[in-house]
């Protein structure tokens, strides 16, 4: 299942998107926001990683946030397993932290997610901002928000990600 | 047959009228349209959960498609499903409810949004919208609508099923027809069979009589001779008065009286209509004792001899029928002798060997006439057949001896010579039981001064005289009734009496049976004896097991019946209703 999707038809809303970039800036970030947490449910932690089946599912921002209230919008209400979601802007990382999902928008993010490799934590970044180290890298094909997995970081982590998402991602990396 | 007892029942049922034939159908026409409703209900119910399991799966195949956008991925799933009849429409909506792919192939176009929810059935069509979710998350929703199978294709479903049904129910119903068809032809011929048998009773009857009808003229002649010897005789007893003259006289009158006695009991016995009844027979017996009639029916002209084999096997067969088969063959044989000749009558035993299979005893008449012409052996045995002249012969005699013998298990054979006689053989297959002993009658002409009193009721006053007359002569007291009522008075008034001795036919309002019932009923032990010359009072007196005597009786009976009545060996065989 890890074919190369190609987009052919475009939503309007992407259309916009790609025509008028300046503008479709918060529509792409807007995009990029639902996408984060809806990782969630295709990925398995190992149990370790939550400390009873109600606590929270914690989403990290490094660095500079580039969704900002969009991501507590698109999370608000949502539930992944029965883990509800918590959103957490932090400075920097370190082993241990308490994230499930580490998202690091920028190209000094990639150092820092280094030292997070043997971590249960999904990392993602964002290639178009010169992010590659994450597990998950947000790209942008013709237009359109797409993603590329490296299953084999993921695994170092201790995480199972679920075929359906890798069957949806334009490359992946074993 | 080993029906049960309800399977009789509904074949009875069915046998009285073709309707429940039809109705069993019917019930099985409704039967199997409930059923159809209850399969057809089972099979929507089915319907519904196969599209509801679909519509499952593709919400689970969209999950990724739809969280991220990929409408590729959601045409190709939802085109899959466009290759199979059965949907008529699919839409892949997203968490907002918007549409993002689907098709629409009949009826109304996709709804613009859908939420998933219950499936709904509306008329042909199963609708169902269903959750797409991923780890509890939810990403949007699906929607399938479906046909249900169509009319069309349910009634090619069920008209195999339902030509079966019909033809089924056709088939009781024509067999419950047949079997009501059947079942009347079997009564008709239940029918005609007692019809028959009633028939063939009264055939041998028939036969019965024409054998006495041939014998008629021999006896009546016979019997004038006996009147003769009794009337000189007693006209002689007045002329002499030498006692040893008057004795002879006596005796020849005595003789004369007991052998017209005897035959007119033959005669008697003979013509009494009886079923017919297989008994094992000593043929030797039995035909000596037709003796008597036998030569009086046939003409002085013609000589009688027998001759047995010793120790002859028995035989069993009915013997009246028997005496009647004799007597119509020494009948015929007379006719064929007119010049007069000899009868031989004769039997043998004839062991089981080349020509019979198994043991039998071989009857033998054989006359000295004129024979039978070879051309007419094979005709003699056919009913009505005759050579005998118009009003002489009914050709019933041979056909009741075929008859006969056949029912017996015999065979019958013929050798005939013309101008020097015929034999008839009559073969009887041996009887694997013994002869019943008859009883030995004790000498009952003792007077041992028995001292009992008798009642006699009796309303021929010269009869009484003379029965009263034996009794007193056998050490008896005796008094005398003329009817019934006067009978049962004395009873009442003059008794105790040892044994009652009745007439059966008498005047009054009582005959001598019914006064027997009411003696009984009085004094269940006291003795009673019928006497009677009537052959069917005497049946009927016999029927209940009384003790009877048969006029004319000799002193010798009258004394052997009334010892036996006072020893109590006389008793009705059951009790009497009354």
């Amino acid at each position: 299942m890890a074919h190369i999707r190609v987009c052919v038809g475009l939503l309007a809303l992407l259309a916009t998107t790609a025509s008028a970039p300046a503008v479709a800036q918060p529509i792409e970030y807007a995009i990029k926001a639902s996408y984060l947490y809806k990782f969630a449910p295709f990925v398995q932690w190992p149990p370790t990683a939550f400390a009873s089946p109600t606590a929270p599912l914690t989403i990290c921002i490094v660095g500079p946030d580039p969704f900002g209230k969009m991501l507590d919008d698109a999370v608000r209400g949502q539930r992944v397993n029965g883990h509800p979601i918590e959103i957490r802007r932090i400075e920097a990382v370190h082993p241990g932290i308490a994230c499930n999902i580490l998202f690091a928008g920028s190209e000094a993010g990639n150092e820092m997610l280094r030292a997070m490799a043997h971590e249960p934590v999904l990392t993602v970044t964002d290639r178009s901002h010169g992010g590659t180290g994450g597990m998950i890298q947000f790209v942008t094909i013709g237009g359109r928000v797409r993603f590329a997995v490296n299953q084999a970081a993921a695994e170092q982590g201790g995480l199972a990600i679920s075929s359906k998402l890798l069957g949806l991602a334009v490359s992946v990396t074993r | 047959m080993n029906r049960s007892p309800f399977l009789r029942r509904l074949m009875t049922a069915l046998a009285r009228t073709p309707a429940i034939g039809i109705g069993i159908a019917s019930v099985l026409l409704v039967a199997s349209l409930g059923l159809a409703y209850h399969n057809e209900d089972q099979t929507r119910f089915d319907k519904v959960r196969e599209v509801e399991v679909q519509a499952r799966v593709l919400a689970a195949s969209l999950a990724g498609p739809l969280a991220f956008d990929d409408e590729t991925a959601t045409h190709e799933y939802i085109e899959a499903l466009k290759a199979s009849p059965e949907f008529d429409a699919v839409g892949a909506y997203r968490l907002d409810g918007q549409l993002v792919a689907g098709f629409a192939r009949a009826g109304e176009p996709l709804p613009a949004t859908s939420r998933a929810g219950h499936p709904i059935v509306r008329g042909n069509e199963i609708i169902v919208a269903a959750e797409v979710a991923q780890g509890g998350t939810r990403l949007g929703s699906v929607y399938v609508r479906a046909a249900t199978e169509s009319w069309a294709r349910r009634a090619g479903r069920y008209l195999g099923i339902a030509i079966v049904l019909v033809m089924a129910c056709l088939l009781v119903a024509v067999l419950g027809a047949f079997y009501a068809s059947v079942s009347a032809a079997n009564r008709r011929l239940e029918a005609e069979i007692a019809g028959r048998e009633e028939a063939e009773e009264a055939l041998r009857q028939a036969q019965k009589m024409e054998a006495m009808g041939q014998l008629t003229g021999g006896v009546a002649h016979d019997f004038n001779n006996l009147l003769m010897v009794a009337s000189s005789g007693l006209e002689l007893l007045e002329r002499t008065t030498d006692p040893i003259r008057r004795d002879r006289l006596k005796d020849g009158i005595r003789q004369a009286i007991e052998r017209g006695a005897k035959l007119t009991q033959q005669l008697l016995t003979f013509a009494r209509r009886s079923p017919l009844s297989p008994e094992v027979i000593d043929v030797r017996a039995r035909i000596l004792a037709l003796q008597d009639l036998l030569e009086r029916s046939l003409r002085e002209d013609i000589h009688i001899e027998f001759d047995f084999a010793d120790s002859l096997w028995p035989i069993e067969a009915d013997p009246s029928q028997l005496d009647v088969a004799i007597l119509n063959i020494a009948i015929n044989a007379r006719d064929a002798m007119p010049e007069g000749g000899t009868i031989r009558i004769g039997a043998h035993n004839y062991p089981a060997g080349r020509e019979n299979k198994h043991d039998m005893v071989r009857l033998s008449i054989r006359d000295t006439g004129g024979g039978i012409a070879p051309e007419l052996i094979d005709k003699i045995f056919e009913p009505f057949f005759t050579t005998k002249s118009v009003g002489t012969g009914t050709g019933l005699g041979l056909s009741q001896v075929y008859g006969f013998l056949r029912s017996s298990g015999g065979d019958i054979r013929i050798e005939s010579e013309i101008g020097k006689g015929t034999t008839i053989f009559l073969l009887f297959p041996r009887s694997s039981q013994s002869i019943p002993r008859r009883e030995i009658r004790e000498g009952a002409l003792s007077r041992a001064g028995h001292d009992a009193t008798i009642l006699v009721a009796e309303d021929d006053e010269h009869v009484a005289d003379l029965v009263c007359e034996m009794l007193r002569e056998l050490g008896y007291k005796t008094q005398r009734a003329a009817t019934a009522a006067e009978a049962l008075r004395i009873l009442e008034e003059s008794g105790p009496f040892d044994v009652i001795l009745s007439d059966m036919i008498m005047p009054g309002k009582m005959n001598g049976l019914e006064l027997a019932h009411e003696i009984i009923r009085r004094e269940p032990d006291l003795p009673i004896v019928l006497m009677t010359g009537y052959s069917d009072a005497a049946t009927s007196a016999a029927t209940e097991g009384f003790a009877l005597l048969v006029k004319p009786y000799t002193m010798e009976a009258l004394g052997e019946i009334i010892g036996r009545a006072l020893r109590g060996e006389c008793r009705p065989r059951q009790p009497v209703d009354q």
